[in-house]
């Protein structure tokens, strides 16, 4: 990581008050690959980011299963972390995100990835994508930056564009946790005015929970990750 | 080891690759299907995006082509003019009746009134400004055809030497249009580093455009003492349907 590059991720942040202001909040923190990197991830090694992708990829197998004939859709994708290494386990990935500036990093990293197709979406929502399309729709590490009616409207967008029978996975973290309890004493310690739009804010297991099943999903769970996550899973019934 | 018909491991195996097969095929067509969906709308696609943000840079390469077309043929015309202008003006000169009522054109000169009372900010104004070595760039060019009654000029700028700039105008034939400066340029600051004295060096000036040629001059006020130009150029503006 260069020495600056931390700074100028904090030069690139804007206020809480913007928070709703997506595209601009995050394409402002894509300014170039480190900058964007540290903002989606927390860092710029890019071997830990396939490392944390394989990881995570291994993590949501179990809950919802990743198959080889599988269309996959990730909401948030950013830079393509996990989309880099879950499209090696899948027929197709398709990388959405409401950020233009993200997703010209994401292309760098999917060069040889053939079988990817990054989306910048327009708005909040999977406006950009026709019903009863995917196998699995994930989105990871992305609640925590968005607004409670978002996250919702994500879920919603999910059960549309999801095959009856697809599987949907969404995570976020709990204040429960020790992770999450930090991450949540690190926001309070910035000043009043100096709130960063992208500042994390944690779910509970019920508002996860209650968002899937709203939304008409079957055979809701909501998991506690290794990794100190929360995370919810359901499937979209069979017609 | 080829499976016989009757074998049921091996019929079981086969049908099973059998439904991969067809599951695999389902896939595909439900991938190709999104494609399909991604490039009939296009409208929000990341390629399109970049699509459109070329076409719309190939549309204002090729107004600015245009207009600097227009611009040359008025310089042309304009040194024409102005030679044509000499030649007269070296004629008057030399004649008879010229020369002789010289004293009277003085006379007239001294006891002329002042339109208006200087005021000090006026005097100011008008006074000869230096020029300074600014890295700058102006995102809305000044080098144009000014087609509307009033145009935003900006763009981003500092001294070479590191000082602040605390105040930007246009002069344009005298008259100055102040102008506002401070804002954010994250983009010029990431690519070369941050400026102490000039953290937000954007800045933007909106200037009356009457019909007509004059001199433009963009103008930076130094650590809130002198102004310097950064840029001078002759400017034609010409009213829509002018």
């Amino acid at each position: 990581m260069s020495d600056d590059a931390d700074k100028r991720w904090q030069e690139s942040t804007t206020a809480l008050g913007e928070r709703s202001a997506y595209k601009k909040v995050w394409d402002l923190q894509a300014q170039d690959p480190d900058v964007a990197s540290l903002a989606v991830a927390g860092h710029t090694d890019e071997a830990k980011l396939d490392l944390t992708a394989r990881g995570f990829i291994d993590m949501i197998q179990p809950l919802v299963g990743v198959g080889a004939n599988d269309v996959v859709l990730e909401i948030g994708c950013g830079i393509a972390r996990v989309g880099k290494v879950m499209s090696r386990e899948c027929l197709h990935w398709f990388g959405a995100d409401i950020s233009g500036g993200m997703l010209r990093h994401a292309a760098g990293r999917l060069r040889d990835c053939k079988n990817t197709t990054l989306v910048e979406l327009s708005t909040v929502g999977l406006q950009e994508f026709p019903r009863d399309a995917f196998d699995l729709v994930y989105c990871t590490i992305v609640f925590m930056h968005l607004f409670e009616w978002d996250r919702y409207r994500y879920v919603e967008e999910a059960y549309r564009v999801l095959r009856p029978g697809g599987h949907c996975y969404f995570d976020n973290f709990p204040l429960d946790s020790v992770h999450g309890w930090n991450v949540f004493m690190a926001g309070t310690r910035y000043p009043l005015n100096r709130r960063p739009a992208h500042l994390s804010m944690s779910s509970t297991r019920e508002e996860l929970s209650v968002y899937l099943r709203k939304a008409g999903f079957e055979d809701v769970r909501v998991h506690d990750l290794p990794n100190e996550l929360i995370a919810a899973t359901g499937r979209k019934p069979l017609v | 080891m080829n499976a016989t018909p009757e074998d049921p491991n091996a019929r079981l195996a086969a049908l099973q690759d059998e439904l991969e097969a067809v599951k695999k095929r389902e896939a595909q067509f439900r991938a190709n299907m999104v494609q399909e969906f991604l490039d009939k709308g296009e409208r929000n696609l990341y390629v399109h995006t970049l699509h459109e943000e070329r076409v719309a840079l190939r549309r204002r390469q090729q107004e600015s082509f245009a207009d600097l077309e227009i611009l040359i043929r008025k310089l042309e015309a304009e040194g024409e003019r102005s030679a044509l202008l000499e030649a007269e003006l070296s004629r008057v000169g030399r004649s008879l009746s010229w020369r002789m009522t010289a004293p009277l054109r003085a006379i007239g000169r001294m006891l002329a009134p002042s339109s208006q009372p200087p005021t000090m900010a006026r005097i100011m104004d008008r006074l000869p400004v230096e020029g300074g070595v600014f890295t700058y760039y102006l995102h809305t060019s000044p080098f144009r055809i000014y087609r509307e009654s009033s145009f935003t000029l900006s763009g981003w700028a500092w001294p070479q030497d590191g000082r602040a700039i605390t105040a930007i105008r246009v002069n344009l034939s005298g008259r100055t249009f102040i102008g506002r400066t401070g804002i954010e340029e994250p983009e010029v600051i990431a690519r070369y580093g941050a400026q102490a004295n000039n953290p937000k060096p954007g800045f933007e000036i909106t200037f009356e455009t009457p019909p007509g040629r004059h001199a433009l001059s963009l103008e930076a006020q130094i650590d809130g003492g002198e102004w310097l130009w950064v840029v001078k150029t002759a400017i034609w503006c010409e009213p829509k349907g002018a």
